[in-house]
C-alpha cells in the first residue's frame, strides 16, 4: 500500500534559507548542554553561548536578507522581506535581554537556580518568534505561538520562590491557554470553511467564494482573540499589567517587545495574506483605498480601527494612575499597540513600513526604559516612581538617558519615537482616516503626562544625594540603546530604506 | 436523523461552551485548566470532523494530532505552575493569589 | 442504524460528562468525569475514521494529561474544602455568556453551507498520517519535539529544587529586589 503514498519530503537544502533560525536552535541545545557542566554561581558557558548564538544569528540574518518570497520546508514556512526584517529584530532583542540579565539581581541573584536554562530559553524564544514571523500555514501558526507562549510562561515564573513571579506566570498561563484555545477553535472553523491550511490557499478558497461571510467573521474574530492576546490589545490585555509587574524585569523587557512584535508579524502575515488580495492598487482607486482588495467581510478594517482606539485610550488613561514604573510601562505598551494597529488597518505598503519602523524604534526605546528600571532595581530594590527622586543629582547621566527614552516613547523630537510616530500618522492622514489621527494625537498628549511623572521625580523631587553607581554592564548597554534612540531621530534614512526593502519583499502585498 | 458533519460540530460547540463556562466560573486553578482541555477537545473534534466531511480536508487529522501533543506540553507547564503556586501560596484558589495591584 | 446509535452514545457520554466536569463541586469528581469526556471524544474520532487520533487521544490525553491533572489535584488538595465556593453572582453572567456563545456557534454550524463531500469509505488513515509526518509535515514534527523539550525543561525550572532547601535560608545575601519570597 505504500506505493500509493506520495513521498515528497522537503529537501534539507531548504535549511540554506533558514540559517538564523537553525543557528538559534543549535544555540539553545548547546547552551542546555553547557549548563550541565556549568559550575558556580554564574554560568558563564550558557551565557556566552546564548549571547554568541544570538549574535551569529543576527549576523546571518543581516547578511542574507531575502530578496523575494520563497516557500520552504513543505510550503509551511515562507521566507520573504517581512520574515527577513523580523529575523534581524528578534536575535537582536534576545542578545540585549541576555546581556542585561547577566548583571540583574533578579535573574542572577544567589537565590536563583537554573540560570543556565534561562539563557537557553531566551534563544529558543527568539527562534519561536522568528518562526512566528515566517509561518505560512495554520499548523505553523499554532505551533509557533505555542512555543513562544510556553517559554514565556516559564520565564515569567522564573523566580519561583517569589510570590509575585509565581502569580505572574499563573495569570499568564491561564489567559494564554484560554485565548490560544479560542484561537484554535477559530482556526478549526476557518479550516472547515476552506478545507485548506496554507494561508495562500485559504485566500484562494475565499476568493472562489467557498466561504460564508458570517461564519468567516466569527472564525476571524476567534483568531483575533488569540493574536490580540499575544500583542496585548484591549480587550485581550487583562494578563498584561500583572504579568509585566510580577515577572523578573529583564523578562518583562523581553515580553514588552519580543512577543508583541512577533504577534504583529503573524497578524500582518495572516490577515494580509488571507483577507487581502494583491492587485487593487493605488493607481486604480486613489489615495483612500488600500493596496489590495479586501476579501471576505468588508468592514474588518473598521473593526480593527475600533480596537485600536479602545486599546490606546485605555492604555494611556490607566497608565496615568500608576505609581509602579513596571506597571506604568505595561499600560504604556498597551497604548503603543493601539498606535501600531492604526498602521495595520491601513492595508497599505506605506502603513506596513510605518509599523515595521515603529516596531524597530519601539524595541530600542522600550528595552532602554526597562533596562533603566532593571539597573536601578539592582541598586534601590524597588521600582516605584518615588524611588527615583533626586536621581538627576545621584546619577545625572543615567537620568539623562532615561529622559531620552521617555521623550522618545512620548514621540517628541529629536528622538526616534518622533520619526516613528510621524510615519504612522502621515499614512493615517494620507488615507483619510482623520478621526483616527485625531484620537491618536490626543492620546499622545495624554501619554506625555505620565511619562513626565517619571521625569519630574528624577529632576524636581528632592531625594537622597549620595551618588549612585550602576553595574558597568548596565551602563554600557544603556548607552548602546540611548545612542540609536537619539541618532535615529536625526538621521534615519538607512533604517527607513531597510524597512522599505523588507516591505517590498513581503509576499502578502504581492511583493 | 443520520449523524453527519453538523452533529459532530454541535458536540464540539457544546464542549466549547462548557469549557468557556468552566474557565469563567472555576476558581480552582486545576478546574480552570480542565475547562481549557474541553476547549481544546472542541477544536480538535472540529478538525477531525472537517477532515472527514469537507472537500480536501485530510490535513485536519494532522493538525489534530499536533494539537493533542501540544495539549500535553501545555498541561505539563501549566500544572507545574499550579504546583509552584501551591508551594508559595498554600492554595490553588486563583482569587487568593493577589499580590499584584489591580 | 448502528452507526447512529454509536454516535449518539458517544456524544451523550462526552457532553454529559463534560457537564459534570463543569458543574461538579468536587474537583476530584470533576477530574474523573473528564476521563469519560476524553474517552467519548476518542470514540467520536473513531467514528470519523480517525483511528490514529482515537488511539492518541487514549494514550496521550487519558494516559498522560489526565493522569497529570489528577496527580496535581491530589497533591494540592486542602482538606478543609473541596472545589471552593462559587457564588451565583458568577454563575449567571457566565452561563448567559456561554449560552450566547453556543447559540452563535450553532448558528454558524447550521447556517453555513459546508463544502461537504460524499463520505468516502472509512479506511484507516494511520499509514497516511505517518507518511505525512515524515514528508510534508516533517518540519512541524521536529518543531513539536522542541516544544516538548522546552516544556520539560520549563516544568523542571518551575518545580525542581536543585539544592536542598536548608541552604536556601536567610543567610544568603539576596539581591535587594524588595520581594516577598517563600522562605
Amino acid at each position: 500500500m505504500f506505493e500509493t503514498l506520495a513521498l515528497n519530503a522537503p529537501s534539507w537544502s531548504d535549511l540554506r534559507h533558514f540559517v538564523p533560525e537553525t543557528v538559534l536552535v543549535v544555540t539553545f541545545l548547546l547552551a542546555l548542554m553547557a549548563d550541565l557542566f556549568a559550575r558556580g554561581r554564574r554560568p558563564a558557558g550558557p551565557f556566552a553561548l546564548a549571547l554568541g548564538g544570538c549574535l551569529v544569528a543576527l549576523a546571518a540574518a543581516v547578511s542574507s536578507l531575502p530578496a523575494g518570497p520563497r516557500s520552504i520546508l513543505g510550503d509551511l514556512v515562507v521566507v520573504d522581506g517581512l520574515a527577513g526584517f523580523f529575523r534581524v529584530l528578534f536575535p537582536l532583542i534576545g542578545a540585549i535581554t541576555i546581556l542585561f540579565s547577566w548583571a540583574s539581581g533578579e535573574i542572577m541573584g544567589p537565590r536563583r537556580e537554573h540560570k543556565g536554562e534561562f539563557y537557553a530559553l531566551v534563544a529558543l524564544m527568539a527562534f519561536g518568534m522568528c518562526v512566528m514571523a515566517s509561518a505560512a500555514d495554520l499548523i505553523m501558526l499554532y505551533l509557533s505561538v505555542e512555543l513562544v507562549s510556553l517559554t514565556s510562561y516559564v520565564m515569567a515564573g522564573y523566580m519561583r520562590t517569589s510570590l509575585r513571579s509565581t502569580e505572574a506566570s499563573l495569570k499568564y498561563v491561564i489567559f494564554g491557554s484560554v485565548s490560544s484555545g479560542v484561537m484554535l477553535y477559530g482556526l478549526s472553523l476557518l479550516f472547515g470553511l476552506t478545507g485548506e491550511t496554507t494561508f495562500v490557499e485559504i485566500r484562494a478558497a475565499l476568493l472562489a467564494g467557498r466561504a460564508d461571510n458570517f461564519a468567516l467573521l466569527v472564525a476571524m474574530v476567534f483568531v483575533l482573540a488569540g493574536l490580540g492576546y499575544k500583542i496585548a490589545a484591549v480587550p485581550f490585555h487583562f494578563w498584561c499589567p500583572d504579568v509585566y509587574e510580577g515577572a523578573p524585569t529583564p523578562v518583562t523587557a523581553l515580553f514588552s517587545v519580543g512577543p508583541k512584535a512577533a504577534g504583529f508579524a503573524l497578524m500582518i502575515r495572516f490577515f494580509y495574506t488571507t483577507l487581502l488580495s494583491p492587485g487593487g492598487g493605488q493607481a486604480a482607486a486613489g489615495a483612500a483605498a488600500p493596496d489590495g482588495v479586501i476579501v471576505g467581510p468588508a468592514d474588518w478594517p473598521l473593526l480593527i480601527a475600533i480596537l485600536s482606539v479602545v486599546t490606546m485610550t485605555y492604555g494611556n488613561l490607566v497608565a496615568l494612575r500608576q505609581t509602579n514604573v513596571k506597571r506604568l510601562l505595561a499600560y504604556s505598551s498597551i497604548a503603543h499597540v493601539g498606535y501600531l494597529l492604526m498602521g495595520f488597518l491601513m492595508l497599505t505598503a506605506a502603513g506596513l513600513e510605518a509599523i515595521l519602523f515603529y516596531l524597530l524604534v519601539y524595541a530600542i526605546m522600550n528595552l532602554g526604559a526597562f533596562l533603566f528600571v532593571i539597573a536601578l532595581n539592582n541598586r534601590l530594590g524597588g521600582e516605584e516612581i518615588s524611588d527615583y527622586a533626586g536621581l538627576s543629582t545621584r546619577a545625572p547621566w543615567v537620568a539623562l538617558m532615561m529622559m531620552v527614552f521617555l521623550l522618545s516613547l512620548t514621540g517628541l523630537p529629536p528622538t526616534a519615537g518622533f520619526i516613528g510616530k510621524m510615519y504612522l500618522f502621515a499614512e493615517v492622514i494620507n488615507r483619510h482616516w482623520f478621526w483616527l489621527a485625531v484620537v491618536g494625537a490626543l492620546n499622545s498628549v495624554v501619554s506625555l503626562f505620565y511619562y513626565m511623572k517619571i521625569a519630574k521625580a528624577m529632576y524636581f523631587t528632592p531625594g537622597e544625594r549620595a551618588p549612585l553607581r550602576l553595574e558597568p554592564l548596565h551602563t554600557a548597554v544603556l548607552i548602546l540603546l540611548a545612542a540609536p534612540t537619539l541618532a535615529l531621530g536625526v538621521y534615519w534614512t538607512p533604517f527607513k530604506n531597510f524597512v522599505d526593502r523588507a516591505v517590498a519583499g513581503f509576499a502578502g502585498l504581492g511583493g | 436523523m443520520n449523524a453527519g458533519l453538523e452533529h459532530f460540530l454541535t458536540v464540539g460547540a457544546l464542549l466549547f461552551g462548557l469549557g468557556v463556562f468552566a474557565v469563567l466560573t472555576r476558581r480552582n486553578a486545576v478546574g480552570l485548566l480542565m475547562g481549557v482541555e474541553l476547549i481544546l477537545n472542541a477544536a480538535n473534534l472540529n478538525f477531525a470532523a472537517f477532515a472527514r466531511y469537507v472537500e480536501h480536508g485530510i490535513d485536519g487529522q494532522v493538525l489534530a494530532a499536533f494539537v493533542i501533543v501540544l495539549a500535553a506540553a501545555e498541561a505539563a507547564v501549566a500544572l507545574a505552575i499550579v504546583l509552584a503556586m501551591f508551594r508559595n501560596f498554600g492554595t490553588v484558589h486563583v482569587d487568593a493569589v493577589d499580590r499584584l495591584r489591580r | 442504524m448502528s452507526g447512529d446509535l454509536a454516535f449518539y452514545g458517544f456524544a451523550a457520554l462526552t457532553v454529559l460528562s463534560a457537564f459534570y466536569v463543569v458543574f461538579s463541586r468536587n474537583i476530584v469528581h470533576a477530574g474523573f468525569s473528564l476521563l469519560f469526556t476524553l474517552f467519548g471524544v476518542a470514540g467520536l474520532y473513531a467514528m470519523l475514521a480517525a483511528d490514529f487520533l482515537a488511539a492518541t487521544q487514549v494514550i496521550v490525553y487519558i494516559g498522560g494529561v489526565l493522569v497529570l491533572i489528577l496527580f496535581t489535584v491530589m497533591m494540592t488538595r486542602i482538606p478543609r474544602r473541596g472545589a471552593g465556593g462559587r457564588g451565583l453572582d458568577r454563575f449567571v453572567p457566565a452561563g448567559v455568556f456561554a449560552l450566547l456563545l453556543f447559540a452563535l456557534l450553532y448558528k454558524v454550524i447550521t447556517g453555513t453551507p459546508w463544502a461537504e463531500k460524499a463520505p468516502v469509505s472509512a479506511d484507516p488513515t494511520t499509514a497516511r498520517l505517518g507518511a505525512s509526518f515524515l514528508t510534508d509535515f516533517v518540519f512541524p514534527f521536529e518543531f513539536v519535539s522542541l516544544i516538548l523539550l522546552a516544556a520539560m525543561i520549563g516544568a523542571a525550572i518551575l518545580i525542581r529544587d536543585r539544592r536542598p532547601a536548608a541552604d536556601d535560608g536567610a543567610g544568603g545575601a539576596a539581591a535587594p529586589t524588595g520581594e516577598e519570597e517563600r522562605s
